[in-house]
């Protein structure tokens, strides 16, 4: 093999390592911005979506006794904003379904929400309701509770997989920063190794050959000259001997 | 000494590494898991650091002693380095330390664990973990010597200073005829294994994992529970009938594979093995009795498994032998020294050092009481110089020493000294489960960083059977 491609194959080896390196690299970090952005997307806007379900309910409970204490107008106001807060809430949730499971988590919501609604839809002030607490606790409080204990395990199953995706995340990181360090590793004792094999089978025999070609013009005796390899540097000592070998056979005819 | 030649002679070995490495990713790419880049780019460092020393160096066929010590210890100590770039690279619980424990243990076959929930691996990094074995079972540079053609005498140096002194001296072939043996064995045990897990159900990748850990006596199982995991006596069978089989000498095995299975009994060194399994199986059994096990059966099916899986070097478990009553556990710590045959993939202090010792010891016996005869150490036979029974002496001398140390190290760390103990055994006899806190249903987790190096160390000296390390490390004194 020639000088050149021995060269040349020790800096295609050193760049090879590096650009696969880098090429990983920028695929992992990527994937770690599309894995954020996808927990962003997929668990932070339905757990989200939860909070405003919750906040719906208990602003829906408040109202229900309101008017259990016979105040209509207040009662009726804060429960239509906290149906509509829900509905919006419930929208988003079932818009953005993306976890195994996650769909019987909002159909639960839903069926629960509307035997829920069903208690405080119908008139209570002015009615037998008015002002029964028992009603309350025994069948509106319980239905309350009951959805919103649906929404709460919609919320833990997406803080679940947002918990999972972050752990990922950080595996994801840790092999997306790898590759460089392994690389940078590589190649400083690649690079050694190199410049070992150069000075061993490139620069070690120019400087013998320059030195006897020195030896033969002062003593005008040319020295062994030993190269290992077949390469160009083995043609340049085959040349060098020869070129002797005809300046000594010039002396001797003058 | 030339740099260049043994670099040229290791970037082989990384070659053979990277032939593996490249196995396993394409495992991991069929099963798309997150394995395949570190798999693939070790693949790709490996077979570049290998290739480079190739066209730069003119091939060589002489290398002397020293140069030959040197490339089978470099091949080892980068083999357990370019082996820990894939762990390190998928991460998990694989910080720099863990992650040469894991492929120390996996090239050496001890089979020690750091890992505590094997099964979230992916399969390429599991398989790779099961391939170290097999590459480090049959020997590093002996596997590479009976892949490639003729290496003239470099290759004969090579091959004696890798191979246990005493199993060259059992082979009646020559070096390469030896290593072809070697190979076909090994290849077609791993072969006869994986068949019949296949035929007991175990899936496909179980079957050639569990074979390849069982053929080279290494012990990593891709399950938590080991053997365990499977409930089923066919497995436990099986595994046991192959990791006998792998304990003996390679050699007695050939010849038994071609018309002579009377040599097999012949050896005193098998039949010692064999009977010292046995009797250790016995022993065991009744010590477990009623205090783990209500039935004989079932005693005598844990017992077996354990005692053999440590009696050979294999390290694979069925039951937690740390809470058998200590008894047994000390019957095993002395399988965990003495382990099994030279010339098999077995590791510690070996069953033909053991005879050698107690020859020994009897003809001293024998001369202190006719200090005028003139007596010989044979063994089938076969005399031994003083010279070699005294080197003997030595290794097992060196070796328990080394055993010791560790284990002081350990217990200054912070270890229990059971633990500690029965893990410096473990370790250096490329055993992998010791007692304790690093029992057979546990692992080397809870271990220190330091006792960790501590350990590595400890599996190199045993499998380069001590004086290669040393030899290497006293390279620059040695004219």
């Amino acid at each position: 093999m020639g000088l050149r491609t021995k060269i040349l194959s020790g800096f295609l080896i050193l760049t090879m390592m590096l650009v696969v390196a880098g090429i990983w690299s920028i695929y992992e970090l990527t994937r770690v911005g599309t894995s954020v952005q996808s927990m962003l997307d997929d668990n932070y806007k339905s757990i989200n979506a939860g909070k405003m379900m919750i906040e719906a309910l208990e602003r829906e409970d408040s109202a229900v006794l309101l008017l259990l204490s016979g105040k209509w107008e207040q009662g009726r106001s804060i429960i239509e904003s906290g149906d509509e807060l829900f509905q919006k809430g419930f929208t988003i949730a079932k818009n953005n379904v993306t976890i195994p499971g996650e769909p019987a988590y909002v159909d639960e919501i839903d069926a629960k929400y509307k035997i829920y609604k069903e208690l405080w839809i119908k008139p209570i002030v002015d009615t037998s309701r008015e002002g029964n607490l028992d009603w309350y606790f025994q069948e509106v409080h319980q239905a309350f509770q009951d959805v919103k204990l649906s929404v709460q395990k919609l919320m833990t199953l997406n803080d679940y997989t947002m918990y999972e995706t972050a752990s990922a995340l950080k595996n994801r990181s840790h092999r997306a920063i790898m590759p460089g360090i392994v690389a940078i590793v590589a190649a400083l004792i690649f690079t050694a190794l190199f410049n070992f094999f150069s000075n061993h089978y490139v620069i070690s025999p120019i400087i013998t050959t320059t030195r006897a070609v020195q030896d033969f013009i002062e003593t005008g005796e040319l020295p062994a000259i030993q190269v290992e390899t077949q390469d160009e540097l083995h043609d340049l000592v085959s040349s060098v001997q020869r070129l002797v070998a005809k300046v000594r056979t010039a002396e001797a005819s003058k | 000494m030339r740099p260049h030649i043994i670099f040229r002679y290791v970037g082989i070995v990384l070659l053979l590494n990277a032939v593996f490495l490249l196995i396993s990713c394409v495992i991991s790419g069929f099963n798309s898991d997150s394995a395949f880049f570190p798999l693939l780019y070790t693949a790709l460092i490996s077979a570049l650091f290998g290739v480079f020393p190739l066209i730069f160096v003119p091939p060589t066929k002489q290398i002397d002693n020293k140069e030959g010590f040197t490339i089978v210890v470099l091949s080892w100590l980068l083999s357990c380095l370019f082996g820990v770039i894939p762990y390190v690279m998928w991460g998990g619980e694989f910080n720099f330390t863990n992650a040469w424990f894991e492929s120390v243990s996996g090239f050496t076959t001890t089979g020690s664990s750091i890992i505590t929930d094997i099964e979230v691996l992916p399969l390429g990094l599991l398989f790779w973990r099961s391939a170290t074995h097999w590459i480090g079972g049959i020997g590093i540079i002996i596997f590479v010597l009976a892949v490639l053609p003729h290496m003239g005498t470099a290759g004969m140096i090579l091959y004696r200073t890798e191979m246990s002194s005493l199993a060259v001296d059992n082979f009646r072939y020559r070096s390469q005829k030896t290593m072809q043996i070697l190979l076909v064995i090994y290849v077609g045990l791993t072969l006869a294994e994986t068949i019949c897990l296949l035929l007991c159900g175990m899936s496909l990748f179980d079957a050639v994992t569990h074979s390849f850990a069982t053929i080279a006596t290494g012990g990593f199982s891709p399950k938590n529970a080991s053997i365990g995991y499977y409930h089923s006596a066919a497995v436990e069978i099986v595994i046991i009938v192959f990791m006998i089989l792998s304990g003996i000498h390679f050699g007695l095995l050939f010849a038994a594979l071609i018309g002579k299975p009377s040599e097999l009994w012949k050896s005193s060194i098998v039949r010692y093995y064999l009977v010292a399994l046995a009797a250790g199986v016995t022993v065991v059994t009744i010590s477990v009795h009623g205090s783990q096990f209500h039935s004989w059966a079932n005693a005598l099916r844990s017992a077996a498994f354990q005692v053999i899986s440590i009696g050979t070097s294999t390290g694979f478990a069925t039951a937690d032998s740390s809470i058998w009553p200590p008894f047994a556990q000390l019957v095993m710590i002395f399988f965990t020294l003495q382990c099994a045959c030279a010339g098999s993939t077995s590791g510690g202090i070996k069953v033909d050092r053991m005879v050698l010792f107690w020859k020994a010891l009897v003809k001293r016996i024998k001369k202190m009481q006719h200090p005028a005869a003139v007596m010989v150490v044979k063994i089938d036979a076969v005399p031994f110089e003083d010279d070699e029974v005294e080197m003997n002496i030595l290794f097992i001398s060196f070796y328990l020493g080394i055993v010791l140390l560790s284990a002081c190290i350990l217990t200054a760390l912070g270890v229990d000294m059971l633990s500690a103990f029965s893990g410096s055994a473990a370790t250096m006899g490329n055993v992998g489960p010791g007692f304790g806190m690093v029992g057979s249903m546990s692992n080397f987790s809870q271990i220190p960083a330091l006792g960790k190096w501590v350990l590595t160390a400890t599996m190199l000296l045993g499998r380069l059977e001590i004086f290669g390390l040393i030899l290497f490390l006293a390279a620059r004194s040695w004219k």
